[in-house]
């Protein structure tokens, strides 16, 4: 009895070695590894995003860790060499406080996760808005975008106008409500940079919203398959200072 | 029970009597291509060819008639037409449906016997991988390098679509297709399965879909992926209106034999096996089975509104007429998620099953594990709209749909508790089955975790739609479903054909299987990470050494996939003689001799323990 609690004893703090050691492998991967493997942040809800990533991860890694760490002695440690069929183990059928244990631990990290993840969907949705919103119409069609401002909105000969491009261009630092539509089939809106992303359903309109915060060329893609040339449904982002995107609006001739 | 007087007391059948006698797997080939040209026939002849639909409606009635025609072939009905003119089945009758003395002959027949059912559905779970698996091939050979250099976009998007549903196909059936069949009676101590004629009418149903499927890719193909996706839908060809059928079929078999298993549990089993008392698989095959009874049928409605849309001029799922693409959505989704457990509980359960076995102990917590596995499936069917984060349908939803989601990491976390808790301080039996159990845990971890930070929709909206997502579900669906399918299939192996399976090769092909799929998936997270969308024929440069990387992984699992295709068709008659129970198992099936006998017991038994006695000093009777 008492070389086998010794056993289980030095079993326990050599796991927990392993446990540590793996899951301070897991933290830095965590913290290093996501935001490089992840595309530059070009708005706050990416940075929120990449930050939950990381957040999540990190989490995760003693989780993980600790399943590895029991694996990797039991592999070293339990395996039986002899010939034939072992013989049998110790006959432990439960161990309720230990089931306890596990089960309200990953119910608590459960519950983190949980509460992360709802107050940054709440500050998500009510972070926008505003006086300053500008408002951009997203079509989608097999297989391009485009993009119209109607705040450009007039008549030319009893027929509305407006600026309409297939790059968008957006100003920095204000926030945008795009609201997305398509003339076909479904499309999946995606600023890869940004963070968000919504599908583009015919006769439907949908909205998302994000405030860009770094000037430069960013990526749209399409996420919903579309039909043929589905992997070829780009384009750009210009997210430009305040100044240069009303210039390039005006600069802009009108459309129907 | 009385049976083995019957056997002496009924004469032998005069031979050549019946129409049972004459019906196999050509005359169901036969029938069916007859019945199908007939239907196209009349299809042609009675409808209207300037109508809206009139292509669609040709070919659905032309599959209607395959299928018909193929179950009449094979004798599906035989005995049902016999009943309805008076001549009910002789017990004569019975024992040659059971495939009493007919050899080879009664793998190519409409056989009861759940032994011969198994072995049939090995066959045909490895006839679909091996399809699936091809076009999984051409796809990633496709996206080997950017711009389309192997197949052309049209091609390459049925590839996606034929891939996806062969491989749903191919797991929702690997584990409880051949194990429910040739185990789950054994173990509960039943001489068949409790309704032997559905058993093999499931079977041949499925049979029947798997044409209909590849014959899709023959008449244009279905290139709007294997969700169905409405209204894109409506631009497919023909193509589409078989992928639907194959699917209609499928869902048919799926729920015969779904009844099939619950019942047999319920009601078969031997005096003594109380429900606390069953095998881990029977439970874990039951809820599985009781789950695809929920969630199949949401698959058949939505294939056949997707189908009234395109044939009839109905609009369920068009918006510009009323409908709306969000409910072809959410009836896919209910069906959808739900569907992951179908797959993955039983493979659960096989797993669990030989962790004892070879670990040498009780299983872990018996009744948390069932608790851990109920857990899943009721949970499973309140997450579906996770899938519709990004789709704008209910943005109000997505707070609680996310709670729902997350919760699932609870009774996940349950099943890791008891393998490591079974495998604690065990005696730990290397064997070929016992590889596959760690490869399960060690990529199960991973396709786990990925999909806590799928359930999150800040970080959804930005990893909807791409590569991190596919990655994510072949962790699931190939490093741990398909990790327990194999590892069951060596499991069981010996007590199929009384012989190992390959234990060299089957060790090379674990390795190949298992180095590959982490390759693969790894590399396609990265590229999902920096922002490859899903279903992309073709990428930006930035995306070219991951994808490179993928493909070569991919060709590594195919080489492993081989290998074990070599080792169980080399091992089947040639491997190493096992005897009746070479892992010095506990439970029934390893209990009867091998090969099992017809009604596999000479004598019912009687249960007094649960069959996870490891270290116990009582005798097992
Ligand atoms: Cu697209
Ligand atoms: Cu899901």
């Amino acid at each position: 009895m008492t070389s086998e609690k010794t056993t289980t004893s030095r079993a326990i703090v050599t796991i927990g070695i392993l446990w540590v050691l793996l899951t301070a492998a897991g933290v830095l991967v965590s913290i290093y590894a996501t935001p490089w493997l992840m595309p530059e942040s070009a708005s706050n809800t990416m940075h929120m995003g990449i930050l939950t990533m990381i957040i999540f991860s990190v989490a995760a890694a003693p989780v993980a860790a600790l399943v590895y760490a029991v694996v990797l002695y039991a592999l070293a440690k339990w395996r039986y060499t002899g010939e034939g069929i072992p013989p049998d183990g110790p006959s432990l059928r439960a161990n309720s406080p230990l089931t306890m244990v596990w089960i309200i631990g990953s119910t608590a990290l459960t519950l983190f996760l949980l509460v992360w993840g709802l107050s940054l969907l709440a500050s998500d949705n009510s972070g926008q808005g505003g006086a300053n919103e500008m408002t951009v119409n997203v079509t989608g069609q097999q297989w391009l975008w485009s993009f119209q401002y109607p705040s450009t909105a007039s008549t030319q000969n009893g027929t509305p106008v407006s600026v309409s491009n297939e790059d968008l261009y957006l100003p920095v630092n204000t926030p945008i409500k795009f609201n997305v539509t398509s003339k076909d089939v479904d499309h999946g809106f995606w600023i890869v940079q940004m963070g968000i992303k919504i599908n583009a359903i015919p006769d439907t309109i949908t909205t998302t919203e994000v405030t860009p915060n770094k000037l430069g060329d960013y990526d749209i893609r399409c996420t919903e398959i579309c039909g043929l040339n589905h992997s070829y449904m780009t384009t750009k982002v210009h997210v430009l200072t305040e100044k240069a995107f009303s210039n390039w609006l005006a600069a802009q001739p009108k459309h129907f | 029970m009385t049976s083995t007087i019957e056997h002496s007391t009924v004469s032998a059948p005069a031979l050549g009597g019946g129409i049972y006698r004459r019906l196999n797997f050509g005359t169901a080939l036969i029938a069916g291509v007859v019945f199908a040209v007939i239907a196209w026939w009349i299809a042609h002849s009675l409808l209207d060819s300037d109508g809206r639909g009139f292509s669609d409606q040709v070919m659905v009635i032309t599959a209607v008639g395959w299928v018909v025609g193929f179950e009449l072939g094979i004798g599906a009905f035989t005995s049902i037409g016999k009943w309805f003119t008076g001549r009910d089945q002789t017990h004569a009758d019975e024992m040659y449906l059971a495939g009493k003395d007919a050899g080879q002959a009664r793998y190519w027949r409409f056989t009861t016997d759940h032994k011969v059912v198994g072995v049939q559905y090995i066959v045909v779970t490895m006839i679909l991988l091996g399809a699936g698996g091809l076009l999984a091939m051409g796809i990633r050979t496709n996206l080997l390098s950017p711009g389309n250099h192997f197949v052309n976009q049209q091609i390459y998007n049925s590839f996606l679509s034929v891939h996806g549903m062969l491989m749903i196909l191919a797991l929702i059936v690997a584990v409880a297709g051949p194990w429910a069949n040739f185990v789950v009676p054994i173990m509960v101590g039943a001489r068949d399965m409790a309704f032997p004629r559905l058993n093999a009418l499931s079977l041949w149903t499925l049979v029947a879909a798997i044409p209909l499927l590849l014959g899709s890719l023959a008449v244009g193909g279905n290139d709007m992926g294997w969700v169905t996706q409405a209204p894109i839908s409506n631009q497919s060809g023909v193509g589409f209106d078989l992928f639907a059928m194959a699917i209609i079929t499928f869902t048919v078999s799926t729920t015969v034999a779904g009844v099939n298993t619950i019942c047999t549990v319920l009601t078969m089993r031997t005096k003594g096996m109380t429900l606390e008392r069953l095998p881990i698989f029977v439970w874990a095959s039951s809820i599985a089975a009781a789950l695809g009874l929920y969630a199949f049928p949401f698959f058949l409605v939505v294939m056949s509104l997707n189908i009234s849309d395109r044939m009839n001029g109905t609009s369920f799922f068009i918006a510009s007429e009323g409908g709306t693409g969000w409910l072809q959505e959410n009836l896919f989704w209910l069906m959808g998620h739900p569907e992951v457990y179908v797959i993955l509980l039983p493979a659960v359960g096989a797993l669990l099953e030989i962790t004892t076995v070879f670990a040498r102990k009780p299983l872990f917590s018996y009744r948390t594990s069932i608790a851990g596995m109920a857990g899943l499936a009721g949970l499973s069917v309140l997450v579906w709209a996770h899938h519709m984060f990004t789709t704008g349908w209910a943005p109000a939803l997505g707070g609680p749909f996310m709670v729902t989601t997350e919760m699932i990491s609870i009774p996940t976390g349950i099943i890791f508790l008891v393998l490591l808790g079974t495998l604690w301080r065990g005696n730990i039996w290397m064997r070929l089955p016992m590889y596959w159990v760690f490869g399960f845990i060690s990529n199960f971890i991973v396709g786990g975790i990925t999909g806590i930070y799928l359930s999150d929709i800040p970080v959804d909206n930005q990893m909807h739609g791409t590569m991190f997502v596919v990655a994510h579900f072949h962790y699931v669906f190939v490093g741990s479903v398909l990790f327990g399918a194999i590892g069951a299939l060596c499991f069981w192996y010996p007590k199929v054909t009384g012989r190992f399976l390959d234990e060299r090769m089957g060790k090379i092909s674990f390795w190949l299987v298992f180095i590959g799929t982490n390759v693969t998936f790894l590399a396609m997270f990265v590229s999902g990470l920096r922002g490859m969308p899903r279903r992309y024929s073709s990428y930006s440069s930035i995306f070219e050494h991951t994808n490179a990387v993928s493909t070569i992984g991919a060709y590594v699992i195919m080489a492993g996939m081989l290998v074990l295709l070599g080792a169980v068709i080399s091992s089947w008659n040639k491997g190493e003689p096992s005897g009746p129970n070479p892992w010095g198992s506990k439970t029934l099936e390893w209990l009867v001799p091998t090969p099992v006998p017809l009604e596999n017991f000479e004598v019912l038994p009687v249960i007094t323990e649960d069959p996870y006695t490891y270290g116990e000093a009582r005798t097992n009777s």
